[in-house]
C-alpha cells in the first residue's frame, strides 16, 4: 500500500447513496449526481477528475454540507454532515478572499468566529502563513497578491481552523501554468508537514496523478456517476516525467473522456 | 438548493400579494385619516378629493388659469424643448472632447467651471435674463441637461477599447474615420446612460423653475394650490409630476432599447 | 537633424509628441496648439476675456463684468445683505442640509438594509418607496410650506425627502454586488448569521453605501438651494434671488460662484473621507 502513504485504515467521510437533482424553471427534473458511493480514509489525499459539468463541485459542496443531497447522506466520523462548519476546511476556486480584511485577518478569521482572543488567533495565523510560505505579507490586502499567493491565503484561511478534512474545489484552476506547478508541489509540501485528510477536485488528470493517494473518475456528462477509482502507488515528491506517472496518466486518458 | 417549485411559486405569490396590499393599504389610510379629520383638509387632500379635482381640471380653467392638460402640456413643452437642444449640443460636444484634444482643451475649462453649479442655481440668472416662460424654463432645462450628456459621453469615447483604435489605424483609418465608426457605436451605452440622468435632473430643475415663477405649468399650478389654500391642487400637481417624470423616463428607457438593441450595456 | 518621434497609438495622430530640431517653426507651433494643457489655459482666460469684453459692449444690465462680480463677492463678505453677511448666509445652508441630510443617512441606510435583506419588508416597503421614487424632492415644497410654514423645518423636511432616497437605493443595491461565495466561505469558517452581517454584509456594502451617501449629499445641496429659491429669508439661495427680485446680476453670479465653490469643497473633502475609509474599494471588481 505504498501510495497511501500515511493514511490510516478509519474511515473519515464515507458518502452513501449520494444523489442530488434540481427542478429547473420549466418544470424538469435535473439530476447532477446519481448513485455516488465513497469512503475516504483518514489522512488520505483523494482527488476527483471529471471534466466540466460532472458535477464534481455540488458533489463536493455536499460534503462541505453548503447543499444537502436529494438522497443520501455524507458521514464524517460517523456523523452525518447536515450543514456548513468549520470542522471542514473549504479552498475555493475563485479564491474568496474578503477583500476588506488583510492577509492575518483572513486567516484568523474562522479562529475569530469561535471566538478566540486576539494575542492566540494572530499565533496560529502567523503558524499558518508561515506554512503556506507567506511570511512577511500579513499585512497585506487580497487585491495586491497574485493570484497565487492569493490561493496560499485561502489554504491558510481553511487550514488555521483545524478542520477535519480539507476540501479543495479546483483551486488551481485560475492559475497560468507555472503557477499551478509550483502551487501542487507546495500543496503536497504543506500537506505532508501537517497531515489531513483532503479530498481535492480538479479536472486536469496530470494533477490528479502528482497528487493523489487515490483518483476517483466520474462520468464525463450529467448525471455524475463514480466511474472508476484508481490507486497510486508512486512514491512521493512525484516526477511529472517519470514513466510511471505517464502510463498512469495515460490509461486515466484512455478510460475516460478526459484529454490533459 | 433543492426547489420545490410549488413552494417557491406560492412564496413569490404571497409576496406580490403582500406588495399589491401594502400599497391599498397605504391608500385607505390616507383616505380615512382625511375623512375622520384626523389630519384636518386644510393640510391634505385625500386620494378621493385629489380624484375629484382630476376630472374638475380636465375641463375647466378655473380657479388657476388652465386646464390640467395646459399645465401638463406647458411643463412638458418644455422640458422638451430644453432637453432636445441640451442633447443636440451636448452629446457631439463630450464626443469630440473625447477624442479630439483640441476640443477639449478648449471646452474643458469652461465646462468644468459650469459643472458644479447646481442646475437650479441657474433659475435666477434665467429668469432674470429672459423673463417668466418658455424661453427661460427651456434655458434653465438646456443647461442641466448639457452637464450630463457631455460628461457621459466623453467617458463613453475615452472608454473605447483600445485595441479596436489601434487596429482601424493598421488599416490606415485616419482619425476622424476612427472617430466616426469605432468611438461614436461605441460610446452609445454610455451616451443613453446620460440620457437618463439628464432627464431626471431636467425634470427636477423644471419643476424647481416653475414653483419660483411661472404663469402656467405643473410647478406653477402646485404653487397655486399654496396660494389658494387647497390641498388637493397641490397633490394633484404633485402627483402629476411624479407620473410624467416617470412616463417619460420610461419612454427614453424604450427609445433606448430600439436604438441601440444588441448592444451589450 | 535630430528626430525622434513616440506615437501614441490610443490617441488622434495629432498627439504624436515631435522633437526635431528647433528651426522647424510650423512643427513646434503644433506641438504647443496640440498640447492640452496650454489650450487649457488659453480657454480659461480666453473666456474671461470675452465675457468681459461682451459685458463692457454694453450689455452690463445683464451681464456684469468679471471684475463687478469679484468687487460684489468682496462686498457681500463684508456688509450684510438682509441682515447677514455672506458667510453667515452660507453657513444656514450648510446647517440645513446637515440637519437634513444627517437624520436621512441616519433612517435610510437601516431601511434600505432590511429591504434587501428580507424578503417581507422588501414586499411590504419597496413598493411605496418606488412610487414616491419619480416625484423631485422639491415638489413636495408647497406642502411642507403649508404644513410647516417659512422656516427651518419646512426646508429640512425637503432635504430629508431629497436626501433619504439615494441612501435607500444604494443601501438595498449594495447587498446585490457582494460575491455570494463569501457568505460560503464565512459558513465553512463557522459564523453564525450576527457575525456573517458584521464581517461580510456590512463590510461589503459599505462602498456602495458610502456611494450613496455622496449622492444624498449633493442631492441635499441641490434641494436647499431650490428650497431657498422658493421661500426663505436667508441662506445663499436666498441671495441670489434677491440678486434677481434686485436685479443685481453681480449678485446673481456672485452667489452662483460660491455654490459652485462650496458644492465642490463638500465633494472634494468626501472623496477623500473615502478614500480613508476604503482602502480596498477599487480592486473588490478585480477578485
Amino acid at each position: 500500500m505504498e501510495g497511501r502513504g500515511s493514511a490510516t485504515m478509519k474511515v473519515k467521510i464515507e458518502c452513501q447513496d449520494i444523489s442530488k437533482y434540481f427542478i429547473t424553471e420549466a418544470n424538469e427534473k435535473k439530476e447532477v449526481l446519481v448513485d455516488f458511493n465513497l469512503s475516504v480514509y483518514e489522512n488520505e489525499f483523494i482527488v476527483i477528475v471529471g471534466p466540466g459539468q460532472s458535477g464534481k463541485t455540488t458533489l463536493l459542496r455536499i460534503i462541505a454540507g453548503l447543499e444537502k443531497p436529494s438522497t443520501g447522506k455524507v458521514l464524517l466520523d460517523g456523523k452525518e454532515v447536515s450543514g456548513p462548519g468549520p470542522d471542514r476546511g473549504l479552498v475555493f476556486q475563485r479564491y474568496t478572499l474578503f477583500p476588506w480584511k488583510t492577509v492575518i485577518e483572513n486567516v484568523e478569521l474562522g479562529l475569530r468566529f469561535k471566538g478566540l482572543p486576539k494575542k492566540e488567533r494572530r499565533e496560529i495565523a502567523r503558524h499558518y502563513i508561515n506554512l503556506v510560505g507567506l511570511s512577511g505579507f500579513e499585512d497585506y490586502y487580497p487585491h495586491q497578491l497574485s493570484g497565487g499567493m492569493k490561493q496560499r491565503v485561502g489554504i491558510a484561511r481553511a487550514y488555521a481552523n483545524n478542520p477535519e478534512v480539507m476540501l479543495l474545489d479546483e483551486p488551481f484552476g485560475q492559475l497560468d501554468a507555472q503557477t499551478r506547478y509550483l502551487m501542487e508541489q507546495e500543496t503536497i509540501r504543506i500537506w505532508e508537514s501537517e497531515k489531513r485528510t483532503v479530498i481535492f477536485v480538479t479536472n486536469n488528470i496530470e494533477e490528479a496523478v502528482y497528487l493523489a493517494d487515490r483518483i476517483v473518475t466520474l462520468e464525463g456528462k450529467l448525471p455524475g456517476r463514480l466511474k472508476k477509482v484508481y490507486e497510486v502507488n508512486l512514491p512521493r515528491p512525484r516526477d511529472y516525467t517519470d514513466l510511471a506517472f505517464l502510463e498512469l496518466r495515460q490509461k486515466i486518458m484512455d478510460e475516460t473522456s478526459l484529454i490533459l | 438548493m433543492t426547489a420545490n417549485n410549488n413552494y417557491l411559486k406560492s412564496s413569490a405569490r404571497l409576496l406580490k400579494g403582500l406588495s399589491v396590499t401594502s400599497v391599498i393599504v397605504l391608500i385607505l389610510l390616507w383616505e380615512l385619516a382625511i375623512d375622520f379629520n384626523i389630519i384636518p383638509s386644510t393640510l391634505l387632500a385625500s386620494p378621493s378629493q385629489v380624484i375629484k379635482l382630476f376630472i374638475y381640471k380636465l375641463n375647466h380653467i378655473d380657479p388657476d388659469g388652465a386646464t390640467l392638460g395646459n399645465h401638463m402640456l406647458v411643463s412638458v413643452g418644455e422640458a422638451l424643448i430644453g432637453y432636445i437642444f441640451a442633447l443636440i449640443i451636448g452629446i457631439p460636444l463630450g464626443l469630440l472632447m473625447g477624442w479630439f484634444v483640441i476640443a477639449e482643451g478648449l471646452a474643458r475649462p469652461i465646462f468644468e467651471i459650469i459643472r458644479p453649479i447646481p442646475p437650479v442655481a441657474w433659475i435666477p440668472l434665467a429668469i432674470f435674463w429672459f423673463g417668466i416662460g418658455l424661453k427661460s424654463k427651456a434655458f434653465i432645462i438646456w443647461t442641466s441637461g448639457l452637464v450630463p450628456c457631455v460628461i457621459n459621453s466623453f467617458v463613453g469615447v475615452k472608454m473605447t477599447n483600445p485595441v479596436l483604435i489601434r487596429m482601424a489605424r493598421t488599416y490606415g483609418a485616419s482619425d476622424w474615420e476612427i472617430f466616426k465608426t469605432i468611438c461614436i457605436p461605441s460610446a452609445l451605452p454610455m451616451v443613453f446612460g446620460g440620457l437618463q440622468v439628464a432627464l431626471a435632473t431636467a425634470w427636477t430643475a423644471l419643476v424647481a423653475a416653475e414653483l419660483v415663477a411661472a404663469d402656467a405649468g405643473l410647478g406653477f399650478l402646485i404653487t397655486m394650490g399654496r396660494r389658494l389654500l387647497m390641498p388637493d391642487m397641490i397633490v394633484l400637481g404633485m402627483i402629476m409630476v411624479g407620473l410624467t417624470g416617470a412616463l417619460i423616463g420610461f419612454l427614453v428607457e424604450k427609445l433606448e432599447r430600439v436604438l441601440i438593441t444588441g448592444v451589450r450595456r | 537633424m535630430l528626430r525622434v518621434e513616440q506615437s501614441k497609438n490610443n490617441y488622434p495622430s495629432q498627439e504624436r509628441s515631435v522633437v526635431r530640431s528647433t528651426y522647424n517653426i510650423l512643427q513646434l507651433a503644433k506641438a504647443v496648439i496640440y498640447n492640452r494643457y496650454i489650450l487649457y489655459i488659453l480657454s480659461t482666460f480666453g473666456f474671461i476675456y470675452i465675457w468681459d469684453f461682451v459685458a463692457a459692449m454694453g450689455f452690463s444690465k445683464f451681464l456684469p463684468r468679471p471684475i463687478e462680480v469679484v468687487n460684489q463677492l468682496i462686498y457681500m463678505l463684508q456688509y450684510p445683505l438682509a441682515g447677514k453677511t455672506l458667510l453667515a448666509h452660507v453657513w444656514f445652508s450648510i446647517k440645513r442640509v446637515l440637519i437634513g441630510f444627517a437624520i436621512a443617512v441616519v433612517s435610510g441606510i437601516p431601511i434600505g438594509l432590511a429591504i434587501g435583506l428580507n424578503r417581507y419588508v422588501r414586499a411590504i416597503v419597496k413598493p411605496i418607496f418606488d412610487l414616491f421614487k419619480p416625484m423631485p424632492p422639491i415638489a413636495w415644497i408647497s406642502l411642507a410650506i403649508l404644513w410647516f410654514g417659512i422656516g427651518e423645518t419646512s426646508k429640512v423636511f425637503i432635504i430629508y425627502i431629497g436626501s433619504i432616497v439615494p441612501c435607500v437605493i444604494n443601501s438595498y443595491n449594495a447587498l446585490y454586488i457582494i460575491d455570494p461565495e463569501l457568505y460560503d466561505a464565512a459558513k465553512m469558517l463557522g459564523a453564525n448569521r450576527r457575525q456573517e452581517f458584521f464581517h461580510v454584509t456590512l463590510p461589503g456594502a459599505f462602498p456602495a453605501i458610502f456611494a450613496g451617501i455622496q449622492i444624498s449629499l449633493s442631492m441635499a445641496w441641490t434641494t436647499v438651494i431650490a428650497a431657498e429659491l422658493v421661500g426663505a429669508r436667508e441662506g445663499i439661495g436666498f441671495i441670489i434671488i434677491q440678486g434677481m427680485n434686485l436685479a443685481r446680476p453681480a449678485q446673481i453670479i456672485g452667489g452662483m460662484i460660491v455654490i459652485a465653490v462650496t458644492a465642490w469643497l463638500i465633494s472634494a473633502t468626501f472623496n477623500r473621507i473615502e478614500r480613508w475609509v476604503c482602502p480596498w474599494k477599487a480592486e473588490v471588481a478585480q477578485q
